[in-house]
């Protein structure tokens, strides 16, 4: 076998924690034996470095390759798919380090330590990431730069300087690709979350589900208005309603004779009627906003009633809520106005009334089915019925509370008569069914209510915990109302949120660090930087759409062509790229000087502003004598401060540099202090100017 | 096929000639330098590809931006690169020369610009590069081997200067024509009589220095005198070198005559000469040399191997 390429000592170091660096995300998220496996591969090849070990022959390689392999599919149960791939990728590189041969494999190595570091963002989007994943770049780009750099000797640090330089100077090109490089859709459906929950709500809801969620502090959506911010008790975000109950779990279902087509309703397609009023009858936008979501896996949207979207992928059902034609998988926004109006007249569809009356066949829950229909025999409308049901869940002794006891089989019953403890979703539940059991047309929405506002970005930020759920009811002349029984309950609920509402009753819904970190001013300040923070990077960064891109770009370039954008992305790279050429070859690097050298250059500084003219390479004998001229008075300690300069400057070795250097400022200070405007004796040609 | 390559390569000669013509100091400019991605640029721009086709598919917005900025450093890269060969100068500096069929060398000097210059390959057609950096405003001397195939004095064609610094995805590079020759002298071929007038009849036998050299006195030592001659003696008592002068012996001088080798051809009459030339003057033997084109008078000492050897090399121009 030929020689074995040396990786220069002087670029070892950058080699190692490039690769340690990419991997480490990695290792942190990967199967327990990818942790162990990486720093030891690494290790084994620090010592092969050090010449204690040879290279290990394909004997040696080939088995590892293939446990590597045989690990992945353990752990993953395939090798294909990102989280197996990326798994694969990381050891497989590890393993890459043991086989350097020859300057190639070096190459290859660190090439596809770049690739492995991006693959971090399959998992981590967040700007701490970047930022880790920029630095990190810096690191194997210094290990590429120092194995082609053959000198021997080198200080490391000068790839570290070179690359850093290198990434700095990408830096505008990258910004300026990432706005003008056109964005296309995904060019096939590849879903890195597949394994990933869901988050936030589903499609159905049974009681302690939205409970479960309110423990979660993670970031729903965050909203920009433009203009005024809707008070807290009208922040009611529709996400989706359930219009099925089975007798314990609502869900959100159709009957089979409804058409997709006919209740949900995309931009490209032709609008059915309802829609067609709700255009007719909108005024003026009350609110308008922007969402920028997290990713959720789910299609539904969140919203003020009545939204109407902007986007192209955005629909709206006929329950009026917004629903996107795929799944969130990525930070997601969009642009809505919402306008707070009755929708009374698309009327309500027979199968409407049937569908959202309708209550289990085989009966249940009798004592509420009882009162329900005594109480509204007794009222003189629907709406004095509901009066008095939300007068009595306020009047009752109902608490409102985190950790409800376990229901039995008539779960209304049982709540309404018995425990009467409860989150909204029992009181929005049991309400719904008092309104179906008086024959009331009713369903349940889901969503958020409320949300933090962060007074930096002047934006909502609402979490996990803002989960809500409330009922609407369809009123005869009023459409559908929208009615909140845990509002008549607690209703610091709906004014202060849930934190507030929960310490009434004593309860916290974060416990552990994150609860009790709530209470510091500075931490909550700190929070809300950070929200700040992440918003803008959500909404300018990964939000930035092709919709967002087309927004923009019409605004510079008028009309959006590929030819613009093209001819767009040539001219302002090109002029990039041209300007740092020309400082990269023009620039001058002025000579670093040592601190004497910086002291005499303050004093003709200051001798100059005062207006002694000072000719350049004068020597530092004749400056003294043309500023003792113009100024006399400080004729001494200019000569006292020129003994020091040439003491300093023309001895060979200085033995109390700070003493020195002391002394040589105070005298400078001292000749400052002494130029004083000569007397009119005094032949100053400058007079004039100076007074 | 193989007469369109020959047109293709001539007319790329031609060109190269015209601009970047023939000259002891080059300074590297862009019209001198080519720049051209290398393998691990392509391999590079490919993982920057791979990036983005992710970006895409999974709606990643960071995955494109890591995508864009290594497309970023790729173009920042043809810079550094364009401007760690900008600026160079080279110089064709000394020739140190050798014999037919063996290397000699040839010194190119290389001067840096206003900014430091790292790991520049310097080589010759199918030679072996040697690396040098050069600090800002410094100066290195290089001296390459050139492998010298025949008599008389070899252009080394045109010399090509390459650099990958700082991230090897690129690579830049230019070819110089220094006007820089090396002298091949003849092959030594050993063997044969001495081919010599004068001296002792029995010129082919080792020649004692007999007492028939009159030593005629002392002259002060000039750079070329054969140390053998030095007067020692002298010099340790602190005299400075001299070098010993004797009278030729009118039967002492040998004439190295190009005539006395019939039945040869030119070259091998040079390569004989060349023979001799080397073992008369390890013999510290004084000679002089006849050639069809000129001659040289007898004298003894490196000096006098090198100008011999330069008249053999350079006879008839070269050997063709």
């Amino acid at each position: 076998m030929a020689r074995v390429y040396q990786v220069p000592r002087h670029a070892f170091p950058w080699l190692l924690a490039g690769a340690l660096l990419a991997s480490l995300p990695h290792l942190w998220r990967g199967p327990l034996w990818l942790a162990v496996a990486v720093p030891v591969l690494l290790g084994w090849r620090t010592l092969i470095q050090r010449g204690l070990l040879a290279m290990p022959g394909k004997l040696i390689r080939f088995p590892l390759l293939l446990a590597v392999v045989g690990a992945t599919l353990y752990s993953h149960g395939t090798v294909l798919g990102p989280e197996a791939g990326v798994t694969l990728l990381v050891a497989a590189f590890a393993l890459k380090m043991l086989e350097m041969f020859r300057l190639r494999d070096a190459y290859v190595a660190i090439i596809l330590a770049s690739f492995v570091l991006a693959t971090t963002f399959l998992f981590s989007r967040d700007p701490l990431t970047t930022l880790y994943i920029g630095s990190a770049l810096v690191v194997v780009m210094a290990a590429l730069v120092g194995i082609n750099d053959p000198e021997s000797g080198v200080s490391p640090w000068r790839h570290l300087r070179q690359s850093g330089v290198m990434v700095l100077q990408a830096l505008p090109l990258m910004l300026v690709f990432f706005v003008l490089v056109p964005r296309m859709p995904p060019l096939w459906n590849l879903q890195v979350n597949q394994q990933q929950a869901k988050t936030g709500m589903s499609d159905s809801m049974s009681p302690g589900e939205i409970s479960r969620l309110s423990r979660q502090s993670g970031i729903a959506f965050r909203v920009e208005f433009d203009g005024e911010v809707p008070p807290p008790a009208q922040r009611y975000w529709r996400g989706l309603t359930y219009g099925w109950f089975d007798g314990r779990r609502w869900s959100q279902a159709l009957p089979p004779e409804v058409r997709q087509q006919e209740y949900l309703h995309f931009a490209n397609g032709p609008p059915p009627e309802w829609y067609e009023q709700l255009l007719a009858e909108r005024g003026e936008p009350d609110w308008r906003y922007r969402v920028v979501m997290e990713r959720t896996g789910q299609q539904w949207l969140y919203a003020l009633s009545v939204p109407f979207s902007n986007r192209q992928e955005v629909g709206l059902a006929r329950d009026l809520r917004l629903v996107r034609r795929t799944d969130i998988e990525s930070t997601f926004d969009y642009q809505v106005d919402s306008y707070q109006m009755p929708v009374a007249r698309q009327g309500l569809a027979d199968w409407e009334r049937r569908f959202y009356t309708s209550l289990p066949q085989q009966g249940g829950n009798p004592r509420a089915r009882q009162m329900a229909s005594e109480w509204r025999a007794g009222a003189s409308g629907d709406a004095a019925y509901i009066t008095r049901l939300l007068l009595w869940f306020n009047q009752e002794e109902f608490y409102y509370t985190l950790e409800p006891p376990l229901l039995g089989e008539n779960t209304v019953d049982e709540f309404l008569f018995r425990t009467r403890r409860g989150f909204c979703e029992h009181y929005a539940s049991s309400f719904a069914f008092m309104l179906r059991a008086a024959g009331i047309p009713a369903r349940i929405v889901a969503g958020y209510q409320g949300g933090e506002l962060n007074p930096l970005g002047n934006h909502l930020l609402v979490r996990q915990y803002d989960a809500h759920v409330w009922v609407e009811a369809w009123l005869q002349g009023q459409g559908w109302v929208e009615f909140d029984p845990t509002g008549a309950v607690a209703p610091t609920r709906i004014e202060q949120g849930l934190d507030a509402a929960l310490a009434e009753y004593g309860e916290s819904a974060l416990t552990g660090l994150a609860g009790a970190l709530r209470g510091v001013p500075l931490f909550a300040r700190l929070s809300l930087l950070a929200d700040y923070i992440e918003f803008g990077w959500a909404k300018w960064v990964l939000g930035y759409s092709q919709q967002n891109q087309l927004e923009f770009l019409s605004r510079w370039l008028g009309k959006v062509t590929p030819q613009r954008m093209v001819m767009a992305l040539a001219a302002v790279g090109g002029v990039i790229m041209l300007a740092m050429l020309l400082w990269m070859l023009w620039r001058v690097r002025r000579p670093r000087l040592v601190w004497w050298q910086r002291e005499h250059r303050r004093m003709t500084q200051m001798l100059s502003r005062r207006g002694v003219p000072l000719a350049p390479h004068l020597t530092t004998a004749q400056i003294v004598q043309i500023a003792s001229q113009y100024f006399p008075a400080a004729s001494q300690p200019l000569q006292d401060w020129q003994r020091c300069y040439d003491t300093i400057a023309y001895r060979k070795e200085i033995t109390e540099p700070m003493v020195l250097r002391r002394q040589l400022r105070g005298l400078r200070r001292r000749v400052g202090r002494r130029l004083i405007r000569p007397m009119s004796l005094n032949p100053n040609p400058d007079q004039q100017r100076e007074a | 096929m193989k007469r369109f390559g020959r047109m293709v390569r001539q007319r790329w000669q031609r060109w190269l000639q015209r601009r970047i013509p023939p000259s002891r100091k080059v300074t590297l400019d862009q019209r001198r330098i080519f720049i051209f991605p290398t393998g691990y640029g392509f391999l590079f721009l490919l993982i920057a590809a791979l990036l983005f086709i992710g970006g895409i598919n999974y709606e990643n917005n960071l995955l494109l931006g890591f995508s864009f900025l290594l497309v970023g450093l790729f173009l920042i890269a043809i810079l550094h690169t364009f401007r760690n060969l900008a600026g160079v100068t080279l110089v064709a500096g000394g020739m140190r020369p050798g014999f037919a069929g063996a290397r000699g060398a040839l010194e190119v000097r290389v001067q840096g610009g206003a900014h430091a210059h790292r790991s520049l390959w310097l080589r010759w057609p199918a030679a072996v590069a040697e690396e040098v950096s050069v600090e800002p405003g410094q100066q290195q001397s290089l001296w390459l081997s050139v492998r010298l195939s025949h008599r008389g004095r070899q252009d080394p064609g045109r010399l090509r200067v390459e650099t990958r610094y700082p991230l090897g995805l690129l690579r830049s590079w230019s070819l110089v024509d220094l006007d820089h020759l090396c002298l091949a002298w003849p092959r030594p071929l050993p063997g044969g009589e001495c081919p010599a007038s004068g001296g002792e009849n029995d010129a082919g036998q080792q020649h004692q220095r007999g007492g028939n050299e009159e030593f005629e006195g002392l002259r002060s030592y000039v750079a070329g005198d054969s140390l053998r001659l030095v007067d020692w003696k002298s010099y340790a008592r602190g005299r400075g070198l001299n070098t010993k002068q004797f009278s030729d012996p009118a039967e002492g001088r040998l004439w190295l005559e190009w005539q006395r080798l019939p039945g040869l051809d030119p070259e091998s009459r040079y390569s004989r000469l060349c023979f001799w030339v080397l073992e008369l003057d390890r013999a510290a033997e004084r000679y002089g040399l006849v050639l069809p084109d000129g001659s040289l008078e007898p004298d003894l000492g490196p000096l006098q191997r090198e100008r011999a050897l330069e008249m053999l090399a350079l006879s008839g121009e070269g050997g063709g």
